[in-house]
């Protein structure tokens, strides 16, 4: 699995600790890193994902359908699960702040095995570490 | 005269450009099931 991993693009380096079932992976510089394709090779190498948690910097946006989204590059945001902690970034939209959190963008659903890819990843928002 | 107005541009642009270049997926962990 962790050259499975490594092989994805926007990947720096994996670690995985056997004991507790952890896989930390540092990305690239380059922003190129898709979580969701992390899920999928997790999964194509024969273990299944119980959660993926991500720190992260982006900009607070309003997508097309006006919800809330965390943007990380021109072409790429995550939408929102709605918490206490996303509203309180509301105010945030469409101003030049940076933010990072730290947040959940996969929680296995309880019997699924296999991760669903066809959904767009939902950011939970964790914990505001920064605005700048 | 150009020079310093395209070096003007360029320094705005860069500025307007910045936060949104610092922003990525700095770190990923996962809790997995099922590793032998």
């Amino acid at each position: 699995m962790k050259q499975h991993l490594g092989r994805q693009s926007g990947v720096q380096k994996v670690e995985v600790s056997l004991i507790d079932g952890k896989v930390d992976v540092t990305p690239k510089e380059d922003g190129q890193i898709d979580p969701a394709q992390l899920l999928k090779a997790t999964y194509d190498s024969g273990v299944s994902v119980a959660e993926m948690d991500v720190n992260v910097r982006g900009k607070i946006v309003k997508d097309p359908s006006g919800n809330l989204a965390l943007q990380i590059s021109p072409s790429r945001s995550y939408q929102f699960a709605q918490n206490e902690l996303s509203q309180g970034l509301e105010s945030l939209s469409g101003s030049p702040t940076v933010v990072t959190l730290r947040g959940q963008l996969y929680k296995k659903p309880a019997g699924k095995k296999k991760p669903d890819t066809s959904q767009p990843l939902k950011l939970t928002v964790l914990q505001v570490q920064k605005k700048e | 005269m150009n020079i310093r107005k395209l070096s003007m541009l360029m320094l705005l642009g860069s500025m307007l450009a910045a936060p949104l270049a610092m922003a990525q997926i700095t770190h990923v962990d996962m809790r997995v099931e099922g590793m032998t």
